[in-house]
C-alpha cells in the first residue's frame, strides 16, 4: 500500500468503518420501518459521508441531491420495474416488447442519471456538470454494446472505451472540461489479458464437469440413484468455486487495471489525474472483505465499503498545473432525479 | 438587521477557524467564525459577513469530515476544528436531528441491528410465504404450462424413461383416481403420466400445471391400488396449494434480496444461503399436501394409513441408496435433488407418525 502518487496531490479519505457502520445500520432500520420511503434520505446521507470525507488539495467534496427528487425517481423506477414484470408474465410477445422498450429508455435514463449525479456534486463550492448528449447516450449505451454482443464480445472493448469516453469526456467542473485520452488499443490490451486469465478456470471447469459421469444415470435400471444427488451437489459446488475464482481473483485484477487505465487518461483542463492501484492489493481487500461479510452475515458490508474506498482514493491523485483556484464558477442547472433512481432500480452500474 | 453592530461583539472563547468559499470561485479564504447574539460573524482577509443563524444550514457531523455551514447565497464554510465547532453550536442552541443522535451512539446501532434482524426474520417467516402465495395464484395458466413442459422435457431427457406398465394397469389407476371425490369441493385440473424412474427411482412428482408423474417402481412398491392413489392424492395436494410455484417464487425473491444486499459480493454468496433457507418450506408443504391427501382419502373411505405405509416403504428404499422418496414439485430437477438431500430425511418419520396418529 506504499505506492502513492508522490509528485501529485493525493486524494485523502477520512471515512471510518465504525462511524459509517452506525450511519448505515440506523438508516437501514429507518428505511425498513418506513417501508422504503426513507431510503432516499439514507442514500443522500451515505453519499454525503463518502463525499465529505474525501478531500483534495485541502478541500472536501459535497453531495447536494434533494431526497424528495430521489424518492420521486425511485417510485417511478419501482413502477417501471413492476410494469415490466407484469408485462413479461402475460405473454412471450409482450415480454419481448417490454424488454425492447426498456432497452430503448435505458440510455436516456443513464444520461439523465449522469446529469443528476454530477450537477449534485460539488468541490470548493462549485458544481460539476455533465454535457453528454442523449444521442450519444444511445450510441454508447445501446448501439456499441449491441455490436459487442453481436460480434460475441469482439467489439466489446470498443464499447467500453466509448462509454468511458462519453462519461469522462463530457464532464465539467465549473467551467473547466474533463478530457479522456485512453485509446481503444489500451482497452483491447486489458481485455486480451482478461480472456487469457479466464481460460484457466474455464478449462479446469470443463475438465471437472466432464469427469462427473452423467451418462450412468440415464443407463438401464437406474442403478445407484443416490449418486445423482451427490453429483448434483458436486456440480453445484464446482460452479460455486468457479464463480468464486472469477469473482475473487480475476475481478479485482480487472478492476485495478481499468481504474488505472481510465484515470491515468483523464484530465481536468491542463491538470491530469493519476491512479496507481495494484491488482494484488485489491485482491487482498476483496478476499478479506468477502470472508468477513460472510462470517458476519453481512454486517461487515459498511466496513468493507470504507476499506475499498480508502484504498482506491489513497492511490489516486491530481497533478496540477498552475492555480486551480483560479477556476471560475459556472452557472448551475437542475434536473429531476428520475434517471439516476430508475437506473438504480434496474441495477445499472454507472461507475464514474 | 435589528441588532446594532455595537451589541454584536463576538465572545473570544468561541472563535473558530474555517475556510470560506464564496460559491463563485474555487478559492479558499481562511476566516474565523464567532457568535454574536443570533448572528454568525465571519472575518477574513478582505471578507466580513454577519448572517442570521436561523438562515444558515449546518451539516450533520460525519466523523473527521468537515462540518459545512451553508449560506443561502451559495457560499459555504468548511470547519475542521470539531471541538470549536461543537462549542459554538452548543452556544447557539443548535440541535442535531434525532437521526444524528442515533447514528452517534453504539447503543442505538445495536438496537438497530436487533430491530433489523427481527424485521427480516418476520418478513422471511410470514411475509415471504404470503407474498409467494399471492403471486402464485395470480400467474396465468399459460405460464404454468410452459414451466411444466420445460421441467417434463428435462425429466424425459434422461431422468425417467417410458413406462413399462401395461395400458390396462395405467388406465386402471387413472380411472380409480378419477372416481375419487376431491376434498371439500376443490377442483384441481390434473393429468397422470406414467414413467419408468431411471435416476429418480420409486417416486412421484407434481408439476405446477397439474401434471402428476408416478414411476413404475413406485407402483411396484405399492401392495394395492389404494396405496398408489394415496400418493397421487398427496401430489394433487401440492398442485392444489401451488407448492412448486410458491417454492420457485420464494426462491427468486430470496435470491434477489440476498444478492441486492450483498451488492458487489454478488450472487456467489447468494446461492448457498438461499438454498438452506429454502429447505424448511418444503417440509411445511409436505404437511399441507399430506393434509390434503388425508381429507381426500377420508372422503372416499380410504384409510390415511395407506399414505403412511407408502412413505415407510419409500423411506426404506431411500435408506438403501435412494436419493429421495417422495418428491416435491420441482422448480428444476436439480433443485429438488439438492433440497431433499438437505432437508426431508428427518421429516419423513414425523410425517409417518402424524399420519398414523391421525387415524382414530
Amino acid at each position: 500500500m506504499e505506492t502513492r502518487a508522490t509528485d501529485a496531490s493525493a486524494f485523502e479519505f477520512t471515512g471510518r468503518g465504525s462511524e459509517y457502520f452506525r450511519i448505515w445500520i440506523v438508516n437501514l432500520v429507518l428505511t425498513i420501518v418506513t417501508l422504503g420511503i426513507y431510503s432516499a434520505w439514507a442514500k443522500v446521507r451515505r453519499l454525503q459521508y463518502f463525499y465529505r470525507n474525501t478531500s483534495l488539495l485541502g478541500a472536501s467534496f459535497d453531495y447536494h441531491a434533494n431526497p424528495i427528487a430521489i424518492l420521486k425517481g425511485r417510485l417511478i423506477g419501482v413502477g417501471l420495474l413492476i410494469g415490466y414484470q407484469v408485462a413479461s408474465n402475460t405473454s412471450p410477445l409482450i415480454a419481448v416488447i417490454a424488454f425492447a422498450a426498456l432497452l430503448v429508455v435505458l440510455p436516456w435514463l443513464l444520461q439523465r442519471s449522469l446529469v443528476f449525479k454530477l450537477v449534485n456534486s460539488s468541490y470548493r463550492g462549485l458544481r460539476f456538470r455533465f454535457m453528454g448528449s442523449v444521442g450519444d447516450a444511445y450510441r454508447v449505451f445501446l448501439l456499441w454494446p449491441l455490436l459487442g454482443y453481436v460480434t460475441l464480445g469482439l467489439l466489446f472493448p470498443i464499447a467500453h472505451q466509448r462509454i468511458k469516453a462519453y462519461q469522462h469526456g463530457n464532464s465539467l467542473f465549473a467551467s473547466s472540461a474533463f478530457g479522456f485520452s485512453a485509446k481503444v488499443n489500451d482497452f483491447y490490451r486489458i481485455y486480451l489479458k482478461l480472456f487469457g486469465l479466464m481460460l484457466v478456470p474455464l478449462t479446469v471447469m470443463g475438465i471437472v464437469l466432464g469427469s462427473l459421469n452423467f451418462a450412468s444415470f440415464s443407463a438401464e435400471g437406474g442403478r445407484d440413484p443416490g449418486e445423482l444427488g451427490r453429483t448434483m451437489m458436486q456440480v453445484f459446488f464446482a460452479l460455486m468455486v468457479f464463480y468464486l475464482v472469477i469473482f475473487l481473483l480475476i475481478a479485482p485484477w480487472f478492476s485495478a487495471r481499468m481504474q488505472n487505465l481510465v484515470w491515468n487518461h483523464t484530465a481536468l483542463g491542463s491538470h491530469t489525474f493519476e491512479s496507481h492501484v495494484r491488482a494484488r492489493d485489491l485482491l487482498a481487500i476483496y478476499l478479506t472483505n468477502f470472508v468477513a461479510i460472510v462470517l458476519t452475515l453481512g454486517l461487515f458490508k459498511p466496513f468493507a465499503d470504507i476499506r475499498l474506498a480508502r484504498y482506491r482514493l489513497f492511490h489516486m491523485g491530481l497533478r496540477t498545473q498552475g492555480d486551480i483556484e483560479a477556476l471560475l464558477a459556472a452557472e448551475q442547472q437542475s434536473v429531476g432525479a428520475l434517471g439516476q433512481e430508475t437506473a438504480d432500480v434496474f441495477d445499472v452500474d454507472i461507475s464514474f | 438587521m435589528s441588532t446594532s453592530p455595537s451589541e454584536a461583539q463576538p465572545s473570544e472563547a468561541l472563535r473558530v477557524n474555517a475556510r470560506y468559499f464564496d460559491g463563485r470561485t474555487a478559492r479558499a479564504h481562511p476566516v474565523t467564525l464567532a457568535l454574536a447574539g443570533d448572528k454568525l460573524l465571519l472575518r477574513g482577509d478582505g471578507i466580513a459577513r454577519a448572517d442570521d443563524i436561523g438562515a444558515l444550514h449546518v451539516s450533520e457531523p460525519m466523523g473527521a469530515a468537515p462540518r459545512l455551514i451553508k449560506y443561502p447565497d451559495g457560499a459555504h464554510c468548511e470547519v475542521r476544528d470539531h471541538a470549536g465547532m461543537a462549542a459554538m453550536l452548543a452556544a447557539s442552541h443548535h440541535r442535531d436531528s434525532w437521526v444524528v443522535h442515533m447514528q452517534n451512539r453504539w447503543r442505538w446501532a445495536v438496537g438497530a441491528i436487533v430491530c433489523t434482524v427481527l424485521v427480516l426474520l418476520a418478513a422471511y417467516r410470514w411475509g415471504l410465504p404470503v407474498a409467494a402465495n399471492a403471486i402464485a395464484h395470480r400467474l396465468p395458466a399459460g405460464a404454468l404450462d410452459e414451466m411444466s413442459q420445460a421441467t417434463l422435457s428435462v425429466l424425459d431427457r434422461g431422468l425417467v424413461r417410458p413406462t413399462q406398465l401395461t395400458s390396462e394397469r395405467q388406465s386402471g389407476i387413472t380411472q380409480a383416481f378419477a372416481r375419487l371425490v376431491p376434498p371439500q369441493g376443490t377442483d384441481v385440473r390434473y393429468t397422470i403420466l406414467f414413467r419408468r424412474g431411471g435416476a429418480i427411482g420409486a417416486n412421484a412428482l407434481a408439476l405446477p400445471d397439474g401434471t402428476l408423474i408416478i414411476t413404475d417402481q413406485l407402483i411396484d412398491l405399492s401392495e394395492n391400488d389404494e396405496e398408489a392413489l394415496a400418493v397421487l392424492a398427496h401430489e394433487l395436494g401440492h398442485v392444489h396449494h401451488r407448492h412448486g410455484l410458491r417454492q420457485l417464487i420464494q426462491g427468486s425473491i430470496l435470491a434477489i434480496v440476498v444478492s441486492w444486499y450483498l451488492g458487489d459480493v454478488g450472487g456467489l454468496a447468494a446461492g448457498l444461503p438461499t438454498l438452506l433457507l429454502q429447505a424448511r418450506y418444503s417440509r411445511e408443504h409436505e404437511y399441507d399436501a399430506d393434509a390434503y391427501a388425508v381429507s381426500m382419502l377420508r372422503a372416499n373411505g380410504i384409510s390415511p394409513r395407506r399414505l403412511a405405509a407408502m412413505l415407510t416403504k419409500l423411506e426404506g428404499t431411500r435408506r438403501s441408496g435412494q436419493a429421495e422418496s417422495d418428491a416435491n414439485p420441482p422448480p428444476s430437477p436439480h433443485g429438488t435433488m439438492i433440497r431433499d438431500y438437505l432437508s426431508s430425511h428427518p421429516a419423513t418419520q414425523e410425517r409417518i407418525e402424524h399420519l398414523n396418529s391421525d387415524v382414530r
